[in-house]
């Protein structure tokens, strides 16, 4: 089938295979710069450690080249009083907002150039003027830059502005230069047959349609690893991390050396294994659940019952919560209903430290019970029913027909998720327990998550909550690995 | 099936009905019928009366709940309170925010995953599974909260609606299940259509996208819920922007500020939209009606959502 999708799209492309001569092959090689180029330029323009337009310190060091143009109100936020006392030139910073918008336009413009380089020969040398054009559109921005920076040197009290050249400013001109001069040579390099129509490969057309979604996912899943960084530098929140401030393994050893430091690692490494623990301890009961419900013949039941026991999988762990306030609270049902009877009492159940592991575990059977079973309830309404007439015919009990009949054949499944939860036993997500925590019972709920989150957003030490994080990763994609190897070897078959 | 096949069959259940004794239920199986029943309508009722308790005490009259008389019945019905609700600003605020987020960052999903999933399929593409890799083992390895919080925060993410939209248009689980379901459409459509000229495009939204709407309702699906129910990255990305707060990190703060909230009831605050609650109403009324509020559109889609479920689970197990 692949064959012949591919030679249909072949022929959709009209494209035929034909020996490339050498100049064409240097072309290949030379558009590879201009891409690489275009490519870094994208990215540091996302970058606050690479802005050319910090010309000065005022500037916010958390800004992004990006941002200086889409946002002239964070440019100018710490120039109000400046500019209310005319020290500093306000066009200059209009000038410099105005540049930035014109690099981004002019990067956009030399994407689109980049793109359409993976094209045919025609295709290749339209894409050249796109490239030429961005490349020149730069660096006249990057003059406009310079040119602000000019404006400040000549402002009336320059202590106030304190005008810094960027050194970074020289790497966009030089990116700018790559690819003008290279984009030129190509527009004289590129052969062009008359006649030819602008197209590309079916091969790269696809990958740029991909291309986008790739992008994001760079962004956003691969991006932040870069982030780990922090593990290793003496860093404070709203701070630019500069080399001066490298520790090392400062972090890493603060982590077992600090007393108090092991001492809550430790506590909230005990909380998650025992939680995930209790978790993975009570993983049969969707698969009993499911299972004993099959039992029932009444089919309205059964509906009726999984109806209602799924909906609280789809609620969240803040209305869990309030369910939680409005059962067991001083005022809750729980309270309401004894003092009805007879038996007045005022207990907030919430706010106890007892049992807070077996708390933590019922909620969360009460929520995914009914929703985990399902998977369960599907297989078992595809086991063949003849095994079970079969078993009839030879005396088995219905115990006995649930025992070796229905549990082997849900035990492949059952399998796979064990094993995924056990790959998962660092990881049990903060919600239930942040919702949850009060400060009675927050040693005895805070699991790894949680302590991340509240040391890291709450108390703002960035990188002790980056090493903690950074170690929970590294060993869950170790037991992920682990968990997939038992699984090739008893199952015969892969999990990931 | 023809008319003499119909009623041969017809005439085959009728003997197997007269004909098959029922099998006699042993005081055994009465036993555990009796505990099976018991155990399912006790659970279920366990998933459901919270959710009822709270309702009847938001539509009670608001004396009776305060002395704590309201347990399984209502009573003096009304629906003042909820009338109340439409004066607390801050939270309609949250639900336009919601709502917004969920219909975007939904469909911006779906179609991510579909285009995504379509193109996956494409063996031609440019080092497709090199690609593919890169996507799929993203499921498998995570940075961390903090420096996803960086990251988010370098790119200006942070503090903006469309934190909510953009991380989470790129789903490789999702991307995994479009693909399998669009490998098992025939070939042949989409190679009758791109002999007659068609491109890519074209076969995407005229065959690939109408094809496969099973899975990418299912997927639809989970995904709004999903954004309905989402706390966590309201909480920690725009956590100093509370015009930006989704309805459920609403909900927490109202839960968490008890005090403040019977303080604004009693009117010692008067300047806050919140005051607006005061009168009849206490604190635990205010949280079970909002509590309630929230619930509401998630049980509006649940009928719908149902006959997804089996489709969407199953399908969690077949991986490419």
């Amino acid at each position: 089938m692949a064959d012949a999708v591919r030679s249909a799209a072949d022929i959709g492309s009209n494209k035929r295979v034909v020996e490339r001569t050498p100049r064409e092959k240097l072309c290949d090689v030379l558009f590879w710069f201009v891409r690489a180029s275009v490519v870094v330029n994208i990215i540091i323009l996302f970058f606050p450690n690479f802005n050319a337009a910090r010309v000065t310190d005022q500037i916010n060091k958390n800004m992004s080249l990006f941002t200086c143009g889409v946002s002239y109100k964070t440019l100018i936020t710490n120039f109000g009083r400046a500019f209310a006392r005319g020290w500093v030139p306000e066009a200059a910073f209009k000038l410099l907002n105005a540049s930035s918008l014109i690099i981004i336009a002019a990067v956009v413009i030399m994407i689109i150039g980049a793109c359409m380089s993976l094209g045919n020969n025609k295709m290749k040398k339209t894409s050249t003027f796109f490239t030429i054009g961005g490349s020149v559109v730069e660096i006249c921005a990057l003059i406009g830059i310079y040119r602000s920076y000019d404006m400040l040197l000549g402002s009336e009290k320059i202590e106030k502005v304190n005008p810094v050249f960027p050194a970074i400013f020289w790497l966009y001109v030089v990116l700018a230069g790559v690819a003008l001069f290279v984009s030129a040579a190509e527009l004289i390099l590129v052969p062009t047959t008359k006649g030819e129509k602008a197209e590309m490969a079916a091969k790269y057309r696809l990958f740029l349609m991909m291309l986008p979604i790739l992008v994001l996912a760079f962004v956003f899943c691969y991006l932040p690893l870069f982030g780990w960084r922090y593990a290793f530098f003496d860093y404070k929140s709203g701070e630019t991390l500069s080399w001066d401030k490298f520790v090392g393994f400062k972090w890493f050893k603060s982590l077992l050396n600090t007393a108090a430091t092991r001492k809550d690692v430790v506590r909230v490494v005990k909380n998650t294994l025992a939680m995930s623990g209790l978790g993975i301890a009570t993983s049969w009961v969707p698969m009993v659940f499911a299972i004993f419900l099959s039992e029932i013949k009444n089919t309205t039941f059964r509906r009726v019952v999984q109806t209602f026991t799924t909906i609280p999988n789809f609620i969240s762990w803040v209305l869990v919560y309030a369910i939680a306030l409005a059962i067991f609270s001083t005022d809750g049902f729980i309270n309401t209903f004894l003092t009805s009877i007879g038996h007045p009492t005022m207990t907030n159940y919430l706010l106890s430290d007892s049992h807070m592991w077996l708390k933590m575990l019922a909620w969360g059977l009460w929520k995914g019970l009914g929703w985990s079973a399902i998977i369960y309830i599907a297989s078992i309404s595809g086991i063949d029913q003849q095994l079970y007439e079969a078993a009839t015919v030879d005396g088995a009990g219905r115990f006995a027909k649930m025992w070796f009949i229905t549990i082997p054949e849900l035990i492949p499944t059952y399998m796979v998720l064990l094993l995924m939860s056990i790959a998962n036993i660092l990881s049990n997500g903060m919600e239930q327990y942040l919702v949850f925590s009060n400060s009675i019972n927050k040693n005895s709920i805070e699991v790894l998550d949680l302590y991340v989150y509240n040391l890291g957003i709450t108390s703002g030490l960035i990188p002790i909550s980056t090493v903690i994080g950074m170690v929970k990763s590294i060993i869950s994609v170790i037991l992920l690995f682990a968990a997939n190897s038992v699984s090739k070897l008893i199952r015969g078959e892969s999990i990931v | 099936m023809t008319h003499e096949e119909k009623l041969s069959k017809r005439a085959e259940e009728k003997y197997f009905k007269e004909h098959t004794t029922k099998i006699k239920l042993t005081p055994g199986d009465i036993v555990f019928n009796i505990l099976n029943y018991l155990f399912f309508i006790l659970f279920t009722l366990s998933c459901i009366f919270p959710f009822y308790y709270i309702f009847i005490n938001t539509i009670s009259n608001n004396e009776l709940v305060k002395k704590g008389v309201i347990t399984f019945f209502p009573q003096q019905l009304t629906i003042q309170n909820y009338i109340m609700m439409a004066n607390v600003n801050d939270l309609w605020n949250s639900f336009v925010v919601t709502i917004l987020r969920t219909l975007i960052g939904t469909v911006l999903m779906v179609f991510a995953s579909a285009l995504a999933g379509y193109l996956m399929t494409k063996q031609e593409m440019w080092h497709r599974k090199f690609w593919y890799r890169f996507l799929v083992i993203t499921m498998y390895f995570n940075a961390g909260l903090i420096p996803t919080y960086l990251n988010l925060s370098m790119l200006g993410l942070t503090n903006t609606f469309l934190v909510y939209i953009i991380p989470a248009i790129v789903s490789p689980y999702n991307i995994i299940l479009v693909k399998t379901y669009v490998e098992s459409i025939p070939g042949e459509i989409e190679e009758s259509a791109f002999i007659d000229g068609a491109g890519y495009w074209t076969i995407f939204y005229k065959i690939i996208w109408p094809l496969s709407k099973p899975i990418l309702a299912t997927i639809a699906i989970f995904g709004a819920v999903g954004h309905w129910n989402s706390f966590q990255d309201s909480l920690i990305y725009n956590s100093n922007s509370p015009e930006l707060y989704t309805v459920q990190h609403r909900l927490y703060v109202y839960l968490n500020q008890s005090s403040n909230l019977s303080a604004m009831v009693n009117g010692a605050t008067s300047s806050s939209d919140t005051a607006a609650l005061s009168g009849a109403m206490n604190t635990k009324i205010i949280q079970y009606t909002i509590s309630m509020i929230t619930i509401i559109p998630i049980m509006l889609v649940y009928p719908f959502m149902q006959r997804y479920f089996e489709s969407g689970i199953m399908l969690g197990a077949v991986k490419g």
